[in-house]
């Protein structure tokens, strides 16, 4: 991929993720984390990782981001738009990621390797949904199995703590 | 590596997965009253659907008890060595023994939940504390970084909602929604960590990363890998400037939850620090010694404790409510285990193994004779406690025993705790420069003694105030619950007396 795609991909996610905290009304929200994930999705294709990306789209940007779209028209939120943005908070919040981000990259400013450019990878001989597969099934199988174990105590939680009860 | 031995190592882990799915069933197939269903003042009106409740829990909670003592039983059959998938699942004598000090944890857990009348869904509630339970076995037997960061998810998840599971209490909520935004906080933050860590080693496996690490210096991007890992464990330990959670979480939620935090994941969560920095991060040690300070990351945790002990201590000194004082005094806690990772050889390990061991049975313990007050005098303040050895002698010692082991009185196991965890520290170092660390310790101790002392004198000198007094309804006899809380007292005696019982095993343990 040539560095002027990297650069519009890259810049497209950080505006449009800066944009899913400031914008105020949730809906334009959670269409801005959509166009965010497809720059994503792009990115993870310039590595030649076509499964990861197509998935980024169908999976996130598809699925869950038109649940997320339903869930919010469904429940008419509105209570986020007439609060007032607590400038003295913003500020406060601004300048602590602000350290953080000096510190992390001068940190990797000392970092020999960061500084060397990156060996091409070289390419595979099969596609990548097979070898993904293979991993799963092979040597990340008990933690394929384990996160499953973990969806479903995300599951019972939703469902037990979004629930109604009788008084 | 075929599927059926991996289902024979896992075997664990995979009986109390099963267990946790049939509680679920059962909860969601039992009968309920939907409506007009009060079962959360318990005493007078136990209608038609009150008592289908309490049923469905007394069912639920046998069953999870006896797959508990089922997968106690196939841990004791597992082999004495074997290791998956690169470290992923490891099974060491250590592992096995924590495997099953979990679970009989997570049993007594569920003892206390039988009673727990105000739990509406107990199905759901035994089936998350026992899926939690695998976190915890996960935690204590993986020695790979992408195998230990899916068990701190998969139990943090679980305690979130255990936290958050009473809605009728707003405590219960508040406590849920700290939990649950300081917890997603510090495990992106130790997820960060262990990339970065990964990105320099490139492997996630310990034993592997240990001896990429040992050839290269301490780097800035290598200590910021290393502090950021750490910070998810002192959240999950709930150590100094991460404790923020802890008061809210051990007043606001379910007891039997409060407990399985208190004791369960505490214990896990210190296997698990212990193995990433004694075995991951072995060539970084560091020294924490006040004289000759070595960038590493023994100077980071001995920090975390030293500002534990101090902070622990000090604020638990101003609580009038007795779950708010062991949160407190939980952080004060941490901070003694974490000065035998510092002091950091096999003995300082088990040294910080047997201190958090002996603590989780003390609070487990605690905790039921909270649980059985709570019942009576629908509080957990000093005032619903006051004059308890006129209404329960039986309570009242056990609680004495409870609070005098976390004080750290001779007979008593907290006494040997902290005497083998200090004397430890003290000869970890030629020139005793874990010193400066022991007298905090020390001196944090003698802080503690006065609030420990003070919730013995409102058991025992205090007049008990009116309104319990006069309530009619004494003690309930709740036989299973005081049972439990009588062993456990007991074992807290015993590994007084004989400490070498557990400590001789786990030094044996020990790699």
């Amino acid at each position: 991929m040539p560095p002027f795609l990297f650069w519009l991909f890259a810049s497209l996610m950080l505006v449009f993720g800066a944009a899913v905290v400031l914008n105020r009304n949730p809906v334009a929200s959670a269409l801005s984390l959509v166009v965010s994930f497809l720059g994503l999705a792009a990115l993870f294709m310039s590595l030649d990782a076509y499964f990861v990306g197509i998935i980024q789209v169908l999976v996130y940007a598809g699925a869950v981001m038109v649940l997320f779209l339903f869930i919010i028209m469904l429940l008419n939120l509105r209570a986020e738009e007439g609060r007032r943005i607590n400038w003295l908070a913003a500020t406060g919040g601004i300048v602590v990621a602000l350290i953080l981000v000096i510190q992390i990259f001068s940190v990797i400013g000392h970092f020999q390797a960061a500084r060397q450019t990156f060996p091409s990878l070289e390419r595979s001989t099969t596609d990548d949904v097979w070898n993904i597969g293979a991993l799963l099934f092979s040597n990340y199988n008990l933690p394929f199995q384990i996160v499953g174990v973990l969806v479903l105590v995300a599951t019972i939680g939703v469902v037990l703590l979004s629930k109604r009860e009788p008084r | 590596m075929s599927y059926l031995e991996l289902l024979k190592l896992a075997s664990t882990e995979a009986v109390v997965v099963v267990t946790a799915l049939v509680v679920l069933a059962i909860g969601l197939t039992t009968r309920r009253e939907a409506t007009g269903v009060t079962v959360a003042t318990a005493q007078g009106d136990q209608n038609v659907g009150g008592s289908s409740s309490a049923r469905t829990n007394a069912i639920c909670s046998f069953i999870a008890a006896l797959g508990l003592a089922i997968a106690i039983g196939t841990a004791l059959m597992l082999p004495r060595k074997a290791t998956l998938f690169s470290g992923m699942l490891v099974i060491t004598p250590l592992t096995s023994l924590f495997k099953i000090i979990c679970m009989a944890l997570a049993f007594f857990a569920v003892l206390l939940t039988k009673s727990e009348k105000s739990l509406r869904h107990p199905g759901e509630y035994l089936a998350i504390l026992l899926l939690a339970t695998v976190g915890l076995m996960l935690l204590v037997s993986s020695e790979e970084l992408l195998m230990i960061f899916i068990g701190l998810e998969l139990l943090g998840l679980s305690l979130y909602v255990m936290v958050a599971f009473d809605k009728t209490d707003v405590r219960s909520a508040e406590a849920g929604l700290k939990y649950f935004l300081f917890g997603s906080t510090s495990s992106a933050f130790t997820l960060f960590g262990i990339s970065l860590i990964y990105g320099m080693s490139g492997i996630t496996s310990l034993a592997a990363i240990s001896e990429k690490l040992a050839t290269v210096s301490v780097q800035p991007l290598l200590a910021v890998g290393i502090v950021m890992t750490l910070i998810g464990f002192a959240f999950k330990i709930a150590a100094a400037p991460f404790h923020l959670w802890a008061p809210d979480a051990y007043q606001g939620a379910p007891i039997p939850s409060a407990a399985f935090i208190a004791s369960g994941s505490k214990v896990a969560s210190f296997v698990v620090l212990g193995k990433i920095v004694l075995v991951g991060f072995a060539p970084l040690h560091g020294d924490a010694a006040w004289h000759a300070m070595v960038a590493g990351w023994s100077p980071v945790l001995a920090a975390l404790a030293a500002l534990s002990i101090l902070v622990g201590n000090f604020v638990a000194l101003a609580q009038s409510n007795l779950r708010r004082l062991l949160a407190y005094s939980a952080v004060a806690h941490a901070g003694y285990t974490l000065i035998g990772l510092v002091a950091g050889d096999r003995e300082g390990f088990s040294a910080a193994l047997f201190y958090t061991t002996t603590y989780a049975i003390t609070l487990v313990g605690a905790f039921g004779v909270v649980a059985l007050v709570r019942r009576e005098t629908a509080g957990d303040d000093f005032s619903n406690f006051s004059g308890l050895i006129s209404r329960s002698p039986m309570l009242a010692g056990c609680m004495s025993i409870f609070m005098l082991s976390l004080a750290g009185i001779p007979p008593l196991a907290g006494f040997f705790g902290k005497f083998y965890l200090f004397s430890v520290a003290l000869r970890a170092d030629a020139g005793h420069g874990l010193l400066w660390l022991v007298a905090v310790a020390l001196f944090g101790s003698l802080i503690s003694l006065y609030y420990y002392l003070i919730v013995l004198k409102v058991i025992f000198v205090d007049e008990p105030s009116l309104a319990i007094a006069s309530s009619p309804d004494h003690l309930s006899p709740d036989l299973l619950q005081r049972i439990a809380v009588a062993v456990l007292a007991a074992v807290v005696l015993f590994l007084g007396l004989m400490p070498d019982a557990l400590a001789a095993g786990l030094l044996a343990a020990m790699p």
